[in-house]
């Protein structure tokens, strides 16, 4: 590579060598032909006085204010998100719960009613009406509690 | 390449207390990363915005955005880079639906010092010199404000925010060769701007 050709290979470098973005070798063969070059040197302060203005720029302020309501916004907003997860995790614990009385209840049922060994019975379109109706109306009790409960709570919150 | 990537993800400090505090709903942990950060993100925001008052209004998107989306985070990568992922990206769909050619183009018209400069603190004490360096910062300053998006923000989280090229690459989804061609690019734009400003050589 001749010495000129050499010259206009470094200068393209340059912004990307004050820039720290250049591999290892890359720099270092930038580093070596700085040290011995002056035109190439004074080329690359050009571009120091960019970068390093940049890194010198004043700090924007944000508001005093800004801080104080984005906080109270955030925390509201964290305390939301943890209700919400308090909220989906008692769901899922009273959906099992029900599920575990619906299946535990009917042999009760039928053995309160008399028909405990009907369930091993051939018999099966009538035990299973039976059992379908049994699972419904639980699960329209425990819907409408839900509901109610979740209407009082809303009306206390917005008492509150 | 990718090894270098997972290099930087990972924390340098390890996992930080304070967001480990704040994964567990913990609001003085939140309040302690918003004082930290405060000055870096707004000034981020800032930069991609240019108007104080839609940067301060994303400063709040952003923050409300870490409460709701800080039990996604993993502990074990980089907290920084994954909250100026949060600030752009409301940052560009704000951008998007205000005026979707903004993305790309130089701020149009105003370029006076009234928006971004203006609200500048001094640089520092002394007369002569504080008048000099004010200039300058401004005449910087305002390079910068006309410089186009993929620009200004390359330019900001290299030299204002200190980030590795790793590091910007993982905050704007793009491969490091794309960050460094527009960091050469941005520069070399930069540099044309202040020599036509100033009439000549980049001074000191």
């Amino acid at each position: 590579m001749s010495r000129l050709d050499e010259h206009a290979e470094i200068r393209k470098q340059l912004p990307l060598f004050v820039a720290g973005a250049l591999e290892v070798d890359a720099e270092s063969r930038v580093a070596l032909h700085l040290a011995t070059c002056s035109d190439c040197s004074a080329e690359l302060e050009r571009w120091q006085l960019i970068t390093g203005g940049l890194r010198r720029l004043p700090t924007p302020q944000p508001p005093a204010a800004l801080f104080e309501r984005t906080r109270a916004l955030a925390v509201a907003q964290l305390a939301q998100h943890r209700e919400h997860r308090r909220n989906r995790i008692a769901l899922a614990l009273l959906i099992l719960f029900s599920w575990a009385v619906t299946l535990a209840g009917w042999p009760i049922f039928r053995f309160a009613t008399g028909g405990l060994l009907s369930l091993l019975d051939v018999n099966f379109r009538q035990t299973w009406l039976l059992f379908v109706v049994f699972s419904v109306g639980t699960w329209l009790a425990g819907g409408s509690a839900a509901v109610l409960l979740s209407l009082r709570r809303q009306q206390e919150g917005r008492l509150a | 390449m990718a090894a270098s990537i997972a290099s930087v993800w990972e924390g340098p400090l390890g996992i930080d207390a304070a967001v480990v505090k704040l994964r567990r709903g913990d609001p003085d942990a939140l309040a302690t990363l918003m004082a930290r950060y405060q000055n870096r993100i707004y000034r981020y925001l800032l930069r991609l915005v240019r108007q104080p008052a839609d940067a301060e209004d994303l400063f709040q998107q952003t923050w409300i955005r870490v409460a709701e989306k800080i039990r996604s985070f993993d502990t074990s990568r980089n907290f920084d880079a994954w909250l100026f992922t949060l600030a752009r990206n409301l940052a560009l769909d704000h951008l998007r639906r205000m005026r979707p050619s903004s993305l790309d183009e130089p701020k149009s018209g105003d370029s006076s010092e009234d928006t971004m400069v203006s609200r500048l603190p001094s640089p520092g004490p002394g007369p002569f010199e504080q008048l000099l360096a004010r200039e300058r910062a401004g005449r910087l300053a305002v390079a910068l404000e006309n410089l186009p998006l993929s620009y200004r923000e390359v330019v900001t989280l290299r030299f204002e925010e200190e980030m590795k090229i790793e590091e910007i690459a993982l905050v704007l989804a793009t491969p490091v060769a794309t960050v460094k061609s527009r960091l050469y690019r941005s520069l070399a734009q930069l540099r044309e701007i202040l020599e036509t400003s100033a009439g000549g050589e980049v001074r000191a």
